[in-house]
Order: structure tokens, then C-alpha cells, then sequence
């Protein structure tokens, strides 16, 4: 089979290139896995002896799994909420012409420009004003915020990319728009979904300076951490955490993939 | 549905949880609300001073030099893993696309403490070249951490699998038919390269560029974290004013007030350049 | 020095002792046991999680023996905690809204918050513990005459550096601004560096300086900080870059020494002839509180005996109340504890308001950006 995109040589090199790209993603990521198994209070070369003393405490340690626990929760409601305000700016963006466009879009990308800590700030302030309770609510309203662009981001493309003849296909068929959606463009733009659901879970989940002002007196995992890092008694539990969720959140990523491959043979494209 | 039923949704709730907020933060950089009660009222005085101040506007231009060195990077390094997942036919590319995205799931301030180990005096590095007797043990290489290198270095690590993942959308929805029509034309790979696919995927890679440029600009957690004092950012600033020292929430508002001024003006410039490319495929 | 007083002290702690054991209890912690119920009896009034705001580390995030006596008394009113990464942070979330029954800032913090109109003093008469500290923290601690801070976690700002590394010229603060050693030193990230550039020029009241003087401090600071790898901010982040030798010196508190000791490296704590500084934490209690006998039973908990260990062998900071001691012996050298006088003239300048704070904190973020 002749491939006019790669010739087998090209095909050599970019693979080459490839796995000396992952080494370079993994290996600090080996390194912490190293450390976690390390037996002195901070990290640093020469090791110190074998340990599984950090995954104990981690599991013996409340307080970390309630953190863990929130976050999850935060993270699923915020990528729920970002997915739906992204699949309905992008179905706008991507397949309606407007004057305003430029405005609307700049608008809806704009949450990726500002710092997060003045973000956090400002939202605090807000919710003061408006008298709401700080909590995981709030929390959630401000990640949606965050991540609505990287939805957008995401779901553009791939709209733009399938062909509005399909789509308009089904309306001379008699479908309609609601019909067309969920017939037509859903199951078409189903994996760039998927990725968007997977990049607003994964940032919501990780992030720290905006949850940290929404929060009030509960932690969220990345707090959790970030304290831990000042904090060094906390430490070497906390490596051991990282790398529980490096496979927690492979297996669901992984499950994940499946799903969608899944779904994608169905549909055919 | 109509566009403005489509739209009702996300543009009132970013108005009123990311535009209100703004608002709130550009009163204060003009002194109409303020931290402390006490007397206030609107002054330009705040933005005066940043304006008439040399460190601030180093400190941007600093910022911005760096962030476009990382993006321009990464995103030039991403492409090629993008385009092989794409295009090289592999049957696993899902399986590898998923490899190169998953350190992204992990946490992102326990990467960058990894990095610490990895580029210190007697980090692994070091170690390794002092082994090899590439280097005495009293002079390692100390400009690996604790510098402008280490951020740019960090955060080109972070953001890369971020990076690949618009370009590989875009490139992964090119319609194989065109590269076959060139390929009947007989053109050479490079020639379909230039030609169909390298065109038809910028809308991916540009978006890519704006992935990873805009939020480094105002990144603050890798500096503080391996930045040392030379790789201090313009993101640095802005928290030291709202949450170090003494609340300075005035200056702190100018200076992120004048971020978002920048950036907002960037993303009006690059999706008008979206436009016309959609245009262009059709 | 073994006075009267101590004596009879240490006595009645002995006698304490033996109650406990035969109530099989651990109600030592709250001081003499009737005062203890007494204050129960008081608290049943207020009802609620008591809110504490604090610093990262000393709530449920490994600071719990620290307040487990309160818990045990004190089921229904467990601590709340949200954090504060400095008090300009706490600032902000006061005025922000937050409301916490108690905080602590830093005994630099103690008159700005007691003119700030936020706080309310307290009634040391409801804290048992309040006798066994150290008075010239709680002297430290008060303004117009009234007990606006708790004294009890504290330690010095002085200088450690690698003895097979480094040779000072002489003990002196001017090892941090040492051309020699560039690259491998690293300061802490705190206005408080324009404080010490002051002492170090020889000013007579580094808290208050001049416009002038301040110009002169702020010059040197960012004349001599192409010789500094890293500002520190979190104890961590020292701890690695000192122990891997990537710095040499550093602005560091006694428990720095003590685990860099504990590494295998060869280090020293330098008292420069400019005299270290002293830093207090004081708990303070917010007027807005609903629960203020409920605080004074959490500050009791911190301040006893058996939690002034606790804090001193876990943490390695020194402990305001007197009749603590660690068991390591470098600590207890390293903070002087068996003199009660360390934190104060001619031993040290325990670190006091700084009037223009807003303005120091200014010039020490252009040293940062410059």
C-alpha cells in the first residue's frame, strides 16, 4: 500500500521520533513512581532504601482521600456543564453566520486569557456580593468558566471539518434540526465530545488557584498538594497519590477510548 | 434552534460568571471599589504608575518572549507526532494517541517537582554526567534549574501532549481523498504535504499555538516552582499583589486588567484569521 | 535556672500526671481539671464547628496533635479549617467575606490587626496555659495594654550555609549578598528582605525607614540578586535545593539546620553580629466571632505543655510555652530554649510592626520583577 502522506523511510523516522517523545513524557513521571517507593522524607538523589510505607499512610489519611473525593465531584459536574455550553457555542460558531462572530467567539475563548488567581479573586468578590455561599458549587461555576473554551476549542474543528451536506442531507429528508442533531452531528462529533468531556475533567480536576478562593473550608485535591509542597512532612504520601491517580485516571481514560472506539465502529466514520 | 437560542446559554452565564467578575476587577484597578473601606473614588493614578514604571513593562515583554519561544516549540514538535498518529496509517493510533496524552492526567505540580529532581545540581542529569566524567563534580551544570530555561523547558513539557491533540483532530478529519487526487496528479509527497495537507490542517495548528501561547503568558506555578529568581513572570507579579507582602489590589488589577487587554486583542486578530481559511477548504 | 517557681510548677505538673493516670485519661492536656470543666460548662453556649483559619500544616493536614485535647473536650465543636498562605491572604479573605473565629498572623501583624478593627483581644484568665509562656512573647503580643495575640509557634531568621563549602568573611548578614558565592545562595521570599538589607547598612530602625533609606536597601537587594539561585517560600523547596546542593546559603529558621544536619551535610547557623530576627506566630480572635470561649479552649490546647513538644520535635519550631523541650538537642541549642530571652535585645530583634508595610511590600516585588 502506497501511503502519499508518509513514505516508509518518512514512516521510520517520525515513528523514532515519536518514542523518543514519549521517553521524554514519561521519565519524570517514572521518577516520581521511583520516589514513591523511597524511603526519606524529600526527594532527592541518592536513594534512600525501599519503602511502602507512603501508600499506607496515604490510605490512612482522611483527610487526602475526602480531597480526592471532592475533586472528582467538582470535576465530573464541571466537564457535564462545559460539554453542554460547548456543544451548543460551537454548533453556533462552527455552523452559523452572524455579524457578531468575532465578538461571540472572542468572548467565549476569553476564560483561557485571564490569570486564575484574579479569576478566583473577582469570583469571590462577586458571589460576596451577591450573597452565595462559597462550596463546590461555586467551585464548579468557575471551572465551567474555565474549560467552556477548551470544549469550544475542541468541538470547532471537528464540526467544521464534517460536511454540512450530510446535515442538510437529512433536512431534505424531512428531519428536523433537533432530529438531524442527535441523528447526524452527535454521533459524528461523538469523539471530539469525548475529548472535550476528558480535557474539562482532567483540567478541572488539577486545577488549584480558582478552587482554592471558591472552596471555602472544604479541599480539593490540588490544594491538598499544593500545601502538601509547602508543607514537607506531606510529602512522600502525596507522591504516592500521584501515582494512584496516574492509574486510576489511565484505566478510565483507557475505558474511555474503548467506549468511544466502540461507538465510532458503529457509525462507520 | 435559532443562533440566539443556541447561544442564550453560554453567553449569560459567561457574562454573568467571567464578564461581571472583569468588571469588578477593572473597578478596582480604578479605585471605585476597594479591599479596605475607606475613602475612594475613580483615579486613573494606579495605571498611571504601572505605565510610567520600566519594571512592569520588562517583566511583560520578558513574559511574552517566553511563551512564544515555548509555543513556537511545541508546537512545531507536536506536529510531526500528530501528523504520524494521522496519517501513517498505523492501526494503534488511538492506542498512541492516548499514550502521549495520558501524562496529562496526572498532577501538574507533581510533574514539575519531578523536573526538580531531574535538573538540580545532583539531579539525574548532572549525576549522570558527572559518571561520565563529562563534568567535575563541582561544576554542574546549575543553569538546568532555577531559570528562565527550567520554566520554558517545564512548560513545554506540560503543554506538549495538549498541544498534539488540536493538531491531531485537524489533521485526522483531512479528507484522504484530496491527498489521493494529488497523488493521481503525480505529485511527490513534499509537494502534497505543502500543498493540501499542511494548508488544510493549520486551522488545527493554529488553534494549537493559541492553546499553549495565551495561558503561559500569565503562568505563575512553574516559575515559582523552578524559575528561580531569573525565571520570575509576569504571573509572579500579579499574585504577589493580591496574595503576598501587603494587598496591593489596585496595582494587582491594572497590571491583570492590562493582560486581559492583550490577549483579548490577540484573540479578536486570530479568529478573523479563522475565517477565511474555512472559507479557503470549501 | 531552677527558681522557686519553676519548682513548685514542675511539682504540681507531676502531681497532674499521676491524676491522669488513675483517670486514665489524657485530661493533663487541658491544665488543671477543674478549669477545664469550668470552661466546658462556658462553652455549651456556643454551638457550631469552632472556624479556624490557619496555616497550612497546622489543621487536619498533620497538625492534629496539636488541638487533640480540644477535640476530646470538645466533641461537638470540632475545628473547621480553612488556610491562609500569609496574612496578606488572610487580609484579603477577611475583607472578602470569610469568617473565621480565629487566625493567626505574625507578631509583625500584631498592631496592624488590633488597630484594624477586625479583632478583639482576649481574656487570658480562660487560658490555663497562659501562665507557662514565654513573657516576652506575650508581652509581644499586646497592645494598649489588652492580649490581642496568643503567642506559640516561633523561631529566627538567621543564616545557614555548608561549612565545607563556604567561609564567611564574618558572621555577619552580608553573607547573603556574598559575590563570591554566586548562584548558590537563596533568600526567603518576604518584604522582610528589605527589613534585613537595612540592618544590614547599619540603619537604626530597619522597620521604619526612610524614603531614602529605603532606596538604599531596595538598590542592594536588586544589585546583589544575580548572586541568588532561588527565593524560597515554602520550607520544602529549601530543603530540596539546599540538600542537593544546588544552594549553599540560605535565609532559613533553626529546624533548617537541624534537617540539613540530619542529611550528612555539613552545615552551620550563623547568629550575624547584626543580631538574627525573631518571628512569633499569635493567634487572634475576630470580633465577629460567635464562639470566643470556644477559641480560648482551642488556644489552650495549642499552648499546652505536651503540644509545645509535639510542635518542637515534629515540626521543629520552638514553642512559646517555657516548659517544653525537644528531644533533639540541635534544636534546642538552635533556639536557645533554655533561655528565655533569645527572642528578645540584645539576643535578637523580635520582628515588630513595619508602618509602611504596603510600601515595602512594594519595593520588594520590583526586586522580584527586576
Amino acid at each position: 500500500m502506497n501511503n502519499i502522506a508518509l513514505s516508509r523511510n518518512g514512516g521510520r523516522v517520525l515513528r523514532g521520533f515519536f518514542a523518543l517523545v514519549v521517553v521524554f513524557l514519561y521519565a519524570p513521571i517514572l521518577i516520581l513512581v521511583i520516589f514513591s517507593f523511597n524511603d526519606s522524607d524529600f526527594p532527592s538523589f541518592p536513594l534512600s532504601g525501599f519503602t511502602l510505607k507512603w501508600y499506607r499512610q496515604f490510605i490512612e489519611n482522611g483527610d487526602l482521600r475526602a480531597s480526592l473525593w471532592t475533586s472528582a465531584i467538582i470535576a465530573a459536574a464541571t466537564s457535564i456543564g462545559a460539554v453542554i455550553l460547548g456543544v451548543l457555542s460551537s454548533i453556533a460558531l462552527a455552523r452559523r453566520f452572524f455579524r457578531a462572530k468575532p465578538v461571540v467567539s472572542a468572548l467565549l475563548l476569553s476564560p483561557l486569557v485571564i490569570p486564575y488567581l484574579v479569576f478566583g479573586i473577582a469570583l469571590l468578590l462577586l458571589f460576596h456580593q451577591l450573597g452565595v455561599a462559597r462550596g463546590i458549587p461555586t467551585v464548579v461555576i468557575g471551572h465551567i468558566v474555565i474549560t467552556l473554551p477548551y470544549t469550544i476549542l475542541v468541538l470547532v474543528p471537528r464540526l467544521e471539518q464534517i460536511e454540512e451536506a450530510l446535515e442538510e442531507a437529512a433536512y431534505d429528508l424531512g428531519a428536523n434540526r433537533l432530529q438531524t442533531f442527535r441523528l447526524i452531528t452527535l454521533p459524528l462529533i461523538l469523539p471530539a465530545v469525548v475529548s472535550a468531556l476528558l480535557i474539562a475533567f482532567t483540567t478541572s480536576f488539577d486545577e488549584y488557584a480558582v478552587a482554592s478562593f471558591l472552596v471555602g473550608t472544604q479541599s480539593t485535591f490540588p490544594i491538598y498538594l499544593y500545601s502538601a509542597l509547602r508543607f514537607p512532612s506531606q510529602l512522600p504520601q502525596v507522591i504516592a497519590v500521584a501515582v494512584v491517580v496516574l492509574l486510576v485516571s489511565l484505566t478510565v481514560v483507557v475505558a474511555a477510548e474503548l467506549g468511544r472506539r466502540f461507538a465510532e465502529s458503529r457509525v462507520g466514520v | 434552534m435559532t443562533t440566539p437560542g443556541l447561544l442564550g446559554l453560554p453567553v449569560a452565564w459567561l457574562g454573568v460568571f467571567f464578564v461581571a467578575p472583569i468588571v469588578i476587577v477593572a473597578l478596582y484597578s480604578f479605585n471605585v471599589y476597594t479591599l479596605f473601606p475607606g475613602p475612594h473614588g475613580f483615579t486613573l493614578d494606579a495605571w498611571r504608575t504601572v505605565a510610567h514604571s520600566g519594571i512592569y513593562r520588562h517583566l511583560f515583554w520578558k513574559s511574552i518572549e517566553m511563551s512564544l519561544i515555548v509555543s513556537i516549540s511545541i508546537v512545531v514538535l507536536a506536529y510531526p507526532l500528530a501528523y504520524y498518529l494521522a496519517l501513517s496509517g498505523t492501526r494503534r493510533k488511538y492506542v498512541l494517541l492516548l499514550l502521549l496524552i495520558a501524562p496529562f492526567l496526572t498532577s501538574y505540580l507533581l510533574r514539575v517537582l519531578a523536573w526538580k529532581v531531574i535538573l538540580g545540581d545532583q539531579g539525574v542529569i548532572n549525576s549522570f554526567l558527572v559518571w561520565t566524567h563529562l563534568r567535575s563534580p563541582e561544576h554542574p551544570i546549575s543553569q538546568l534549574l532555577y531559570s528562565r530555561f527550567a520554566v520554558m523547558l517545564v512548560l513545554a513539557y506540560i503543554w506538549l501532549p495538549f498541544v498534539a491533540l488540536p493538531i491531531f483532530v485537524a489533521l485526522e478529519n483531512l479528507d484522504q481523498r484530496l491527498l489521493e487526487a494529488a497523488g493521481d496528479l503525480y505529485a511527490s509527497r513534499w509537494r502534497a504535504f505543502f500543498a493540501v495537507t499542511l494548508p488544510l490542517s493549520l486551522p488545527g495548528v493554529i488553534a494549537a499555538f493559541f492553546f499553549v501561547f495565551i495561558p503561559t503568558i500569565g503562568e505563575f506555578v512553574t516559575p515559582s516552582l523552578v524559575g528561580g529568581t531569573g525565571g520570575y513572570m509576569y504571573g509572579n507579579q500579579i499574585v504577589d499583589k493580591f496574595g503576598a507582602g501587603f494587598p496591593d489590589w489596585e496595582t494587582g488589577s491594572v497590571l491583570a486588567l492590562f493582560l486581559i487587554i492583550v490577549v483579548a486583542i490577540l484573540t479578536a486578530i486570530f479568529s478573523r484569521f479563522l475565517q477565511p481559511q474555512r472559507v479557503a477548504a470549501e | 535556672m531552677e527558681s522557686e517557681e519553676t519548682i513548685d510548677r514542675r511539682f504540681d505538673r507531676q502531681t497532674l500526671f499521676r491524676y491522669a493516670a488513675a483517670a486514665g485519661g489524657a485530661g493533663v492536656l487541658a491544665g488543671r481539671t477543674g478549669i477545664a470543666d469550668a470552661m466546658r460548662a462556658i462553652s455549651t453556649a456556643e454551638t457550631g464547628r469552632l472556624q479556624v483559619m490557619d496555616w497550612a500544616g497546622y489543621g487536619n493536614d498533620g497538625g492534629q496533635s496539636m488541638f487533640a485535647s480540644y477535640v476530646k473536650t470538645h466533641a461537638a465543636n470540632k475545628p473547621q479549617f480553612s488556610y491562609m498562605t500569609n496574612e496578606s491572604d488572610a487580609l484579603a479573605k477577611l475583607h472578602a467575606g470569610a469568617k473565621p473565629d480565629l487566625f493567626r498572623p505574625y507578631v509583625g501583624w500584631v498592631k496592624y490587626f488590633a488597630t484594624s478593627g477586625l479583632v478583639q483581644p482576649w481574656d487570658p484568665s480562660l487560658i490555663s496555659n497562659f501562665k507557662h509562656l514565654n513573657p516576652f512573647m506575650v508581652k509581644a503580643g499586646q497592645y494598649g495594654g489588652k492580649q490581642y495575640g496568643i503567642p506559640d509557634d516561633w523561631g529566627f531568621d538567621a543564616i545557614l550555609y555548608r561549612t565545607d563549602k563556604v567561609t564567611p568573611k564574618s558572621n555577619s548578614w552580608g553573607l547573603i549578598f556574598d559575590d563570591r558565592y554566586k548562584g548558590k545562595i537563596s533568600w526567603f521570599d518576604d518584604l522582610n528582605m528589605i527589613t534585613i538589607a537595612g540592618l544590614y547598612l547599619g540603619f537604626k530602625n530597619p522597620w521604619n525607614q526612610t524614603d531614602a533609606q529605603l532606596k538604599q536597601s531596595q538598590d542592594l537587594l536588586i544589585k546583589k540578586k544575580k548572586n541568588v539561585r532561588l527565593i524560597w517560600s515554602s520550607e520544602t523547596n529549601l530543603w530540596e535545593a539546599f540538600g542537593s546542593g544546588d544552594i549553599w546559603i540560605a535565609y532559613a529558621w533553626p529546624n533548617d539546620w537541624v534537617q540539613m544536619k540530619k542529611k550528612g551535610l555539613k552545615v552551620a547557623y550563623m547568629r550575624p553580629k547584626e543580631k538574627p530576627v525573631a518571628w512569633v506566630g499569635m493567634f487572634m480572635l475576630l470580633k465577629t466571632s460567635s464562639r470566643p470561649k470556644l477559641a480560648h479552649a482551642y488556644v489552650d490546647a495549642w499552648s499546652s505543655t505536651k503540644s509545645a513538644k509535639w510542635l518542637e520535635d515534629n515540626y521543629g519550631y520552638g514553642h512559646a510555652n517555657t516548659l517544653a523541650r525537644p528531644a533533639s538537642s540541635d534544636l534546642l541549642k538552635a533556639l536557645q530554649l533554655t533561655n528565655p530571652r533569645a527572642v528578645t535585645e540584645p539576643n535578637a530583634h523580635l520582628d515588630r510592626d513595619i508602618p509602611r508595610r504596603a510600601t515595602y511590600a512594594n519595593l520588594w516585588e520590583q526586586v522580584k520583577a527586576s
